[in-house]
C-alpha cells in the first residue's frame, strides 16, 4: 500500500514515485452515499503509458472510484490532483475537456446519429452556424484510421456491433486527445478477435503515452496488457503491485479475501432418468430452426454457441417471451400451449435474462417487491389485497437462503451489487416454485465469489429435481458445471455433447459449424 | 411542524453532495412535508391578506372546487406511474357531461341512469385510449391527443355546440347537494345556514382517493402497475399481464374524467360542450406538484391530493386578494416550476 501515508500538501512530496512520472494521482478518496460507504480512503495512483487495472468484486468500489476520476461523482474526501495539479470536476465534461475520457460498461452512443456525429457530438466543426460536414467526416476518419478499424464513418451508429462501437468510443477518446483513458469491462461482450484487436489498440496508445486504467472480471487475460494492478475490496484499497510480481490466484484471493481452492462447487446432483421438459422442432424464421433437446429431472443442460447462434432466442421462445412459428415444448409428458410469458409462468418455467438490470428487475422498486413479483398470487387474498407481513416473510426467507447482502427488505434493488440483484431473481423463480430455470449468462459482470454462490445455487436446485439449462459464453462455466452442452450454431443446434467426455476444442468446433471430428476415440 | 422550515430547505443543498444518512424512505417523507408545508404557507398567507379566506364556507367552497382537478390527477397519476400520459381527460369530461345530459333531457332517463350512461362513456374512451395504446402500440401522448379532439369534437357535433340546459333540479343534486347541511329558520323568516355541509362532491373525492390509495399500495393490482413503470419488460418477464395493467389505468382516468364531467355540469345544471378545456393539464401538474415521476414507476395519491389542493388553494386566495386571472397562470406555472425543481434537485447526485 504505498500511498496510502501521503497526507501531504504537496502530491509529489511523500509519494514513492518519482514526481513528473505521475499522471493522475488520487489521494485517500472516500466517497459516502446515503446508508453507504462506498470508498473509505482509497488512493491510487496512473503513470504515462502505463495500463493500471483495478480489481475488485461487485461492490467493491471500482465503478465509484472512475466514477470520481471522470467528474460524475464529488468525492466526500480526498484530493484528485491530475499532472501535477489539483482539480476538482464539476462534471464530466470538466474531466473530459482535461484529457479524462471514459468509456462506459454500458456504451455512450446515440444509436440514431452516424459514426463521425458520435465522435464529434457537441463538439462538431463549425463552419459559421453550420456544422463543417466535411472536416466532420475527415476527422472522424483520421481517428478511426488511427485504431486502424475499417469503419465508415458516415454509417449509423445502430447498425453496428458492440465491438465496433467500443471502437467508436475509443475513437472519441482520441479525437479528445485523451491523456487518460477508463475501460469498464470493455471485453465483456467482445469475441475472442475482437479482443484481440482492442488489446493491440491498447497497446497502441500505451505507446503513445496514454495512461489507462483498466477494469475486468477477467483476470485471464490481463497478463497480456496489464502492468500494474490495484485490488479494492469493501471500499478499501487492499494493494497495488506490479502485475508480473503477482498471480492470478493471489489477485482473487485479495478480492475475496480468502482463497479459493476451485472456481466450481462440486457437483452433489445427478440427473434422473426421466424426461422433464421436451422440445421438437422449434423454429422461428430467419432465427433459429429445427431446435430439439430434453432436459432430464435435476440435468444442467448447457446452451453454448457464439454470440448470435440462436441460444438466447431459443430460450426466449420456449418461455414465450418471443414469438415462434413451428414446434412444440413438453413438460413432463403435458404438451403445453405457451404464447406469452405468463402461460410460461404458470406451466412451471422461469427465465433469468441475460440483461438484469433492463429485462430482470424492476430497480426502483425493492427487495421484497421484486421476489415476490413473478407470484403475487401467494402472497394476497381473494381480494387481491398484498398480505405485508407474509410478503415481509417470504422477503426474509430468500434473503437468508441465498446470503443476499442487502440492509433491509425495503431496500430499492438498483443500489444492490450486481450479484445480490442476480440472487434476487434467482429468489423470485424459487419462490414460484419453477421446475425448470432457464439461467441466461447468470454470472457475467458478478464478482467471483458470487459466481461460486450461484454456481452452488445451480447445483443445489438441481439435487431437488428442477431442470437447469445454463446459457453461457464462457466454456469453463459450461465445462463446470453441465451434464451436457447443447452447442449453437446459426441458429441451429450443431451437436449435443456429454460434458465428461467432451472439452473446449471439440464445443468451439462444433460451434462454427465444422461438426464432428474425424472420430475422437 | 414550523410553517417557514420546509420549502426552505432543498434549495439550500448543494447539488453534488447528498446529504448523508438519509434514506429513501425518509428522503419521500421529507418531500411530502416540503409539499405540504408549502401547502401550510400558502393557507397561512392566504388568511393573513383576506379575512374570508380562513371561513368554513369558503373551505368548502376550495374543496368543491378542488375536487374535479383531484379525480382527473387520481387517474392521471395511475396513468402516469405506468409511463404513460393522458391529454384526453378534459374532453373526454365534456363528453361525458353533454352524453348524461342528454340522455336524461332528449331520451327521458331517469337522473342516476343518465349520468351512469355519461361515467360509461367517460370509461369507453378509456378503454379506447388503452388499446391504442397497448394494440396498436402508439405513444400514450398521440394516442390521448387524438381522442382529446375526437371527444371534443363529439361533444361539439351531438349538441350543436350550444350548451343543454333545462334538465331539472334533480340534475343538480349531485354537484350542489350537501351532507349534514343545517339550517335554521331565523325570526325574521329567512334561513339561516348554520353549517354549509359537506358537498356530494368532496365525499366522492375523498372515498375515491382512499380507494384508489388503497389500490396502489395494497393490492396485486398496484403493485403491477408500480412494476410496468418501473420496467417493463421486467414485469412482462415476470408475467404481469402489461397489456390489461395499462389499460386498466387508461379505463380509470376515463372513468374518473366521466364522474367529473358529471360532477361539473351538475353543479351548473346545464352541459357545457365546451367545458374542462386543459383540466388534463391541471390534473397533470397536480400530479407532478405531488412527486409523480413522468418518467414511470414513482407516484402516490396522497402526493397528488396535496398537489390538487395547492393549485386550488392558490386559485382561490388569488382570487380573493384579486389578483387577475392572467397573473393567476403566470403563478401557478411558476409554482410548477418550483416545485418539480426542488424534486430533480431531491434526486440529484
Amino acid at each position: 500500500m504505498p500511498d496510502g501515508a501521503s497526507a501531504g500538501l504537496r502530491p509529489d512530496l511523500p509519494h514513492p514515485v518519482r514526481a513528473g512520472e505521475d499522471l493522475l494521482f488520487l489521494d485517500a478518496i472516500s466517497k459516502e452515499f446515503p446508508g453507504v460507504r462506498a470508498l473509505q480512503g482509497v488512493s491510487f495512483d496512473l503513470r504515462r503509458g502505463e495500463v493500471h487495472a483495478v480489481c475488485g468484486e461487485n461492490g467493491a468500489g471500482k465503478s465509484t472510484l472512475m466514477k470520481i476520476v471522470s467528474g460524475v461523482f464529488a468525492p466526500t474526501a480526498g484530493r484528485i490532483v491530475y499532472k501535477g495539479v489539483e482539480r476538482r470536476f464539476s462534471s464530466p465534461l470538466d474531466a473530459e475537456a482535461l484529457g479524462i475520457a471514459i468509456i462506459h460498461q454500458e456504451l455512450n452512443l446515440v444509436p440514431h446519429l452516424s459514426v463521425a456525429e458520435n465522435i464529434y457530438l457537441a463538439r462538431e466543426p463549425r463552419r459559421g452556424f453550420l456544422v463543417d460536414r466535411k472536416a466532420l467526416r475527415t476527422n472522424a476518419a483520421a481517428c478511426l484510421a488511427r485504431l486502424g478499424v475499417a469503419i465508415d464513418p458516415d454509417r449509423p451508429v445502430r447498425g453496428l456491433s458492440v465491438a465496433q462501437c467500443q471502437m467508436v468510443e475509443i475513437a472519441k477518446a482520441l479525437s479528445l486527445n485523451a491523456e487518460v483513458l477508463i475501460m469498464d469491462e470493455p471485453t465483456s461482450s467482445l469475441t475472442e478477435q475482437e479482443t484481440r484487436r482492442l488489446f493491440k489498440v491498447i497497446h497502441d496508445l500505451k505507446a503513445a503515452g496514454v495512461g489507462i486504467v483498466y477494469i475486468s472480471h477477467r483476470l485471464d487475460e490481463m497478463a497480456e496488457i496489464v502492468d500494474r494492478v490495484t485490488v479494492l475490496r469493501d471500499g478499501h484499497h487492499v494493494a497495488t503491485t506490479d502485475f508480473a510480481a503477482t498471480t492470478v490466484d493471489e489477485i482473487v484471493a485479495r478480492m475475496v479475501g480468502r482463497s479459493l481452492e476451485e472456481k466450481f462447487p462440486e457437483r452433489t446432483s445427478r440427473p434422473a432418468g426421466d424426461c422433464l421438459l421436451k422440445v421438437e422442432g422449434l423454429a422461428r424464421s430467419g432465427v433459429f430452426a429445427d431446435v430439439g433437446f430434453e432436459l432430464r429431472r435435476g440435468e444442467i443442460l448447457g446452451f453454448a454457441g457464439l454470440m448470435g447462434s440462436g441460444r438466447t432466442e431459443v430460450a426466449r421462445a420456449i418461455f414465450g417471451a418471443d414469438p415462434r412459428d413451428a414446434g412444440t415444448v413438453t413438460l413432463e409428458g403435458r404438451r403445453l400451449d405457451i404464447r406469452s410469458p405468463r402461460d410460461a409462468i404458470a406451466a412451471g418455467l422461469a427465465y433469468l435474462s441475460e440483461d438484469r438490470k433492463a429485462q430482470g428487475l424492476a430497480i426502483k422498486m425493492p427487495v421484497d417487491a421484486n421476489m415476490t413479483l413473478a407470484n403475487m398470487e401467494a402472497v394476497s387474498n381473494r381480494f387481491g389485497l398484498i398480505d405485508f407481513a407474509r410478503e415481509a416473510e417470504v422477503a426474509r426467507r430468500y434473503v437468508d437462503l441465498l446470503n443476499i447482502r442487502t440492509p433491509t427488505i425495503h431496500q430499492p434493488v438498483r443500489l444492490l451489487s450486481g450479484g445480490n440483484q442476480q440472487k434476487i431473481i434467482i429468489g423470485k423463480w424459487l419462490f414460484r416454485k419453477s421446475r425448470v430455470l432457464f439461467f441466461d449468462e447468470p454470472t457475467r459482470g458478478i464478482d467471483v465469489g458470487a459466481k461460486f454462490a450461484i454456481y452452488r445455487i445451480m447445483d443445489e436446485l438441481a439435487a431437488e429435481g428442477i431442470g437447469v439449462v445454463l446459457i453461457s459464453s464462457e466454456l469453463p462455466e459450461i465445462l463446470g458445471m453441465t451434464d451436457r452442452v447443447c452447442v449453437f450454431h446459426q441458429g441451429r443446434i450443431a451437436g449435443i455433447l456429454e460434458t465428461a467426455r467432451t472439452d473446449q476444442e471439440e464445443i468451439m468446433r462444433y460451434a462454427s459449424g465444422y461438426g464432428p471430428a474425424h472420430s475422437r476415440h | 411542524m414550523t410553517m417557514t422550515d420546509p420549502p426552505a430547505r432543498p434549495p439550500a443543498e448543494p447539488a453534488i453532495a447528498p446529504r448523508r444518512g438519509l434514506t429513501d424512505r425518509q428522503k419521500d417523507i421529507l418531500q411530502k412535508f416540503a409539499a405540504l408545508g408549502s401547502l401550510l404557507v400558502l393557507i397561512l398567507v392566504f388568511s393573513l391578506t383576506s379575512g374570508a379566506f380562513f371561513t368554513v364556507s369558503n373551505g368548502m367552497t376550495i374543496a368543491l372546487q378542488v375536487t374535479s382537478i383531484a379525480l382527473l390527477g387520481i387517474g392521471a397519476t395511475c396513468v402516469i406511474i405506468t409511463g404513460g400520459i393522458d391529454l384526453s381527460v378534459g374532453s373526454v369530461l365534456a363528453l361525458s357531461g353533454v352524453v348524461a345530459a342528454l340522455g336524461v333531457k332528449e331520451l327521458g332517463m331517469p337522473v342516476p341512469v343518465g349520468m351512469a350512461l355519461g361515467i360509461l362513456t367517460g370509461a369507453a374512451c378509456g378503454l379506447l385510449n388503452g388499446l391504442v395504446v397497448t394494440v396498436m402500440r402508439l405513444p400514450p401522448f398521440i394516442a390521448t391527443l387524438g381522442m382529446m379532439l375526437i371527444a371534443r369534437g363529439v361533444a361539439l357535433q351531438i349538441t350543436g355546440a350550444r350548451a343543454v340546459s333545462g334538465l331539472g333540479e334533480s340534475f343538480g343534486e349531485l354537484g350542489n347537494g350537501a351532507l349534514f347541511r343545517m339550517v335554521t329558520i331565523g325570526d325574521d323568516g329567512f334561513p339561516n345556514v348554520a353549517f354549509p355541509g359537506i358537498p356530494y362532491p368532496v365525499i366522492l373525492m375523498a372515498a375515491i382517493a382512499l380507494a384508489v390509495s388503497l389500490m396502489l399500495n395494497r393490492s396485486v393490482l398496484g403493485r403491477h402497475i408500480y412494476a410496468v413503470g418501473s420496467n417493463v419488460e421486467a414485469a412482462r418477464l415476470s408475467g404481469v399481464n402489461v397489456r390489461r395493467v395499462v389499460c386498466f389505468t387508461y379505463v380509470l382516468s376515463g372513468t374518473l374524467a366521466g364522474l367529473t364531467g358529471c360532477v361539473l355540469m351538475s353543479r351548473l345544471v346545464t352541459a357545457q360542450p365546451n367545458e374542462g378545456v386543459m383540466y388534463e393539464l391541471d390534473a397533470i401538474a397536480s400530479a407532478v406538484i405531488g412527486g409523480t415521476s413522468l418518467i414511470g414507476g414513482v407516484g402516490t395519491i396522497s402526493g397528488t391530493a396535496i398537489g390538487a389542493f395547492v393549485i386550488g388553494i392558490l386559485r382561490n386566495g388569488l382570487n380573493m386578494n384579486g389578483v387577475s386571472a392572467f397573473t393567476q397562470q403566470i403563478i401557478i406555472g411558476l409554482v410548477i416550476l418550483l416545485t418539480v425543481w426542488i424534486d430533480q434537485l431531491r434526486n440529484r447526485r
